[in-house]
């Protein structure tokens, strides 16, 4: 009988984990199976928009003023690349669909075909045209060094000797490695770099000229010097996938656009100066208009944080059930999960869940799933301890007296055993939620809109780096507040029986 | 009713029970009596299988428990037990406690249970007690309770393991004299006690467990008057 109980629960808790997989892909609306398959094979040019059907467009929305999104209103993204895409769309007959994703994962993308084209201020190198075909170049940006006003730099030669800061991986990166005597600083983002700047980090920062007119707006305390022009080799270019048919049409349409002055007027219109910002270290009013959009990634970080809680508790309990089942292989399988997801950093496995499942199963899995995934399969390491340990501390009596009523084991566990044993371990289980919930802000590094990666977009928008993070700050603290307040609330509940 | 046969058990080296044999007749009130670490408590766990006998036979009826393929489940809601301890789920209140089992395991409805149980409550005088926590009752109330809710199951046989031990002096009486009002309606039942003066009046039969053996099954008046072996002499000039 023991035995048939043991089946029946394993294939309990298969259903428990299959539905704890699928249902948050259900919930989040994973992208399963990549964007419609409706690109034509153009061949004739026909200028009515979205009769060739949708194309789908690449881009990493934080790069202003090339694509950036727009969070002051609807969320869109938008920019110069983006008016340069929906226009050579239009003119060539698709419809255009926009696609988000981080800046490293563009290559890929086109490689699997996830998307089409990719527009993302991006220039061509000898080691991404191995990879992927590119157009024309459409536009030239110069290099620009910005620096301190009080303390400038405003020559090439002037920068020998001294720490400059560049954004890791740009075309400004790699000019700069040909500097003599440059000590060179290497950050992910622009506002990163500003930061550096202003706290005296680094002396001056090389990025490339419409960046460096918009930081220079935003913090009037910073100055620019253009450096001379590159060669066109190195301006920027669409991408496609190796082979792409589309190449050749977008070039027409560049070409044209060129001669007829079309590409001149969107990048003037994108490349105006943006009002000035204030001089004060902190000012709080450069987040006006973005409150509401940072307020979105409220509710973002508190479904994960349910959904990653909620899997971990499940998750977890079947694990510790694993532990004091006394059958040694679900002890050992369970010892030695917890000893893996205890052992290794929580932000190798989120990369690795994200980066790793796409490949191992061609299941897309999106990020929020991905994030929701790792994060439970992590804190059920964490609570099948706890857990076992309130199992432990539940009176063996409360277990023989179940018995001796006739109650089968299972009934006895969920009704009897657990139910003391939660109300045990319930500070630990308030604690595990407060971490989760500001654990939760890794999950912007693969692109989940959560309150972290909002204020992410707002410093890269407005190009000032203390203000967004100091709101989102705030908004993790009163969610923390409110989550502890609720906690009181259940365990108050919990104890009406003493 | 009941039948052991040779029932040993061993804990690593130390065998507990070393060859009981014994039968209880239906309606039987047993006082199981004896030094502490005679066995007493052991063999009356082996009888539900709290414990599981190294060897032996112990059959109910004809359902032989020591047997493999039997139901264990279904035997425990047979026989009734009430601990030391009391060990109420102390998370339920008194109502739940006693109707947990009737309705997840026998599947009685929501309001036969209930009914059930203040008709049990009535029984044990503590109606006014239904919505109280276990946390809230005395130790005797608490005893009583714990007796309520094996009798939800309706078992024909009650063990009870030393069921005043843990109570105040003066709370002895009102459980005793639940278990005494039970064993007249014919009940059988074990009852593993200290308290003699209860054993002589309540039971049928008392068993003298020594060293883990049966050493005498007698009528309480001839076991208090005269005990037939030198050990349970010694016993009984002790505790009286």
């Amino acid at each position: 009988m023991r035995r048939k109980t043991w089946l029946r629960f394993i294939y309990l808790s298969l259903i428990v984990l299959v539905s704890a997989v699928t249902l948050p892909g259900l919930l989040f609306g994973g992208n399963a199976g990549g964007h419609s398959p409706s690109i034509a094979e153009a061949s004739s040019p026909a200028p009515i928009i979205g009769e060739k059907g949708t194309i789908v467009m690449g881009t990493s929305p934080d790069y202003p003023p090339y694509e950036n999104v727009d969070a002051k209103n609807n969320g869109e993204i938008i920019g110069m690349d983006i008016d340069i895409a929906k226009f050579i769309a239009a003119q060539l007959g698709y419809t255009l669909e926009i696609e988000a994703m981080d800046f490293n994962g563009l290559i890929a993308a086109l490689q699997t075909k996830r998307v089409d084209f990719v527009m993302s201020a991006m220039s061509v190198t000898e080691e991404r045209k191995q990879n992927v075909d590119f157009s024309s170049t459409y536009y030239v940006a110069r290099n620009t060094i910005v620096s301190r006003a009080s303390e400038p730099v405003e020559t090439a030669e002037e920068l020998a000797g001294k720490i400059v800061g560049t954004q890791l991986g740009s075309t400004q990166d790699l000019f700069a490695e040909t500097l003599e005597g440059v000590e060179l600083k290497k950050l992910n983002r622009i506002p990163d770099l500003i930061q550096e700047l202003k706290a005296g980090r680094v002396n001056a920062v090389i990025v490339e000229d419409a960046v460096a007119v918009e930081m220079a707006a935003a913090n009037p305390d910073l100055t620019v010097s253009y450096l001379p022009a590159g060669s066109a080799e190195d301006g920027y270019a669409i991408a496609f996938p190796k082979g792409s048919e589309l190449v050749a049409s977008f070039n027409e349409v560049l070409e044209e656009m060129k001669a007829d002055g079309q590409i001149e007027t969107i990048t003037d219109k994108w490349f105006q100066e943006s009002e000035a910002g204030s001089d004060s270290t902190i000012n709080f009013g450069v987040l006006k208009g973005y409150v509401p959009y940072m307020l979105k990634g409220v509710y973002v970080t508190l479904l994960f944080t349910l959904v990653s809680a909620l899997f971990g508790f499940v998750w977890g309990t079947i694990l510790s059930l694993f532990k004091i089942s006394g059958i040694k292989p679900l002890e050992w399988f369970a010892t030695a999960y917890t000893s893996v997801f205890r052992g290794t950093p929580l932000l190798l496995q989120l990369f690795l869940i994200y980066f790793a499942t796409p490949q191992l199963t061609g299941y897309n899995i999106s990020p929020l799933l991905a994030a929701g995934l790792a994060f439970g399969l992590n804190s059920a390491a964490y609570l099948s301890e706890t857990i076992r340990g309130g199992i432990m501390a539940v009176d063996k009596g409360q277990r023989e007296a179940a018995m001796a009523l006739g109650v089968p084991y299972w009934t006895m566990m969920f009704r009897i055993i657990l139910p003391q044993a939660v109300k045990t371990i319930l500070p630990a289980l308030v604690n595990e939620c407060v971490a989760l919930l500001k654990e939760s802000s890794l999950v912007s590094v693969i692109g989940v809109m959560d309150i972290m990666r909002r204020a992410n977009v707002v410093q890269a928008t407005e190009f000032r780096a203390l203000e967004a993070l100091l709101f989102a700050g705030l908004i993790y603290y009163v969610l923390v507040l409110i989550l502890t307040s609720f906690a009181r609330l259940l365990e108050r509940r919990l104890r009406r029986s003493d | 009713m009941i039948n052991v046969t040779e029932l040993t058990k061993t804990y690593g080296k130390n065998q507990v029970l070393k060859g009981i044999t014994t039968h209880v007749r239906q309606g039987e009130v047993v006082a199981l009596i004896g030094p502490s670490g005679s066995g007493k408590s052991t063999f009356l766990r082996c009888l539900n299988l709290l414990e599981k006998p190294t060897s032996g036979i112990i059959t109910i009826d004809d359902i032989e428990l020591t047997s493999k393929h039997t139901d264990i489940g279904a035997v425990r809601q047979r026989i009734g037990m009430v601990f030391q301890h009391f060990h109420l789920f102390p998370h339920m209140t008194v109502m739940d406690n006693i109707t947990f089992a009737p309705r997840k395991v026998k599947g009685l409805s929501a309001e036969a249970a209930k009914e059930r149980a203040l008709a049990l409550l009535e029984r044990v005088g503590l109606s006014d007690k239904a919505d109280s926590y276990p946390s809230r009752l005395s130790g005797g109330q608490k005893q009583r309770v714990a007796i309520a809710r094996s009798l939800a199951m309706e078992p024909d046989i009650m063990l009870f393991d030393e069921p005043t031990s843990a109570l105040d002096p003066e709370m002895v009486k009102e459980v005793l004299a639940v278990i005494q009002g039970l064993a007249s309606s014919g009940m059988t039942m074990l009852i593993v006690t200290h308290e003699m003066k209860f054993a002589r009046e309540a039971a049928d039969t008392i068993y003298f467990m020594d060293d883990g053996k049966l050493v005498e099954q007698t009528p309480p008046e001839q076991f208090f008057a005269n005990p037939q072996s030198e050990r349970a002499r010694r016993f009984l000039e002790q505790v009286l």
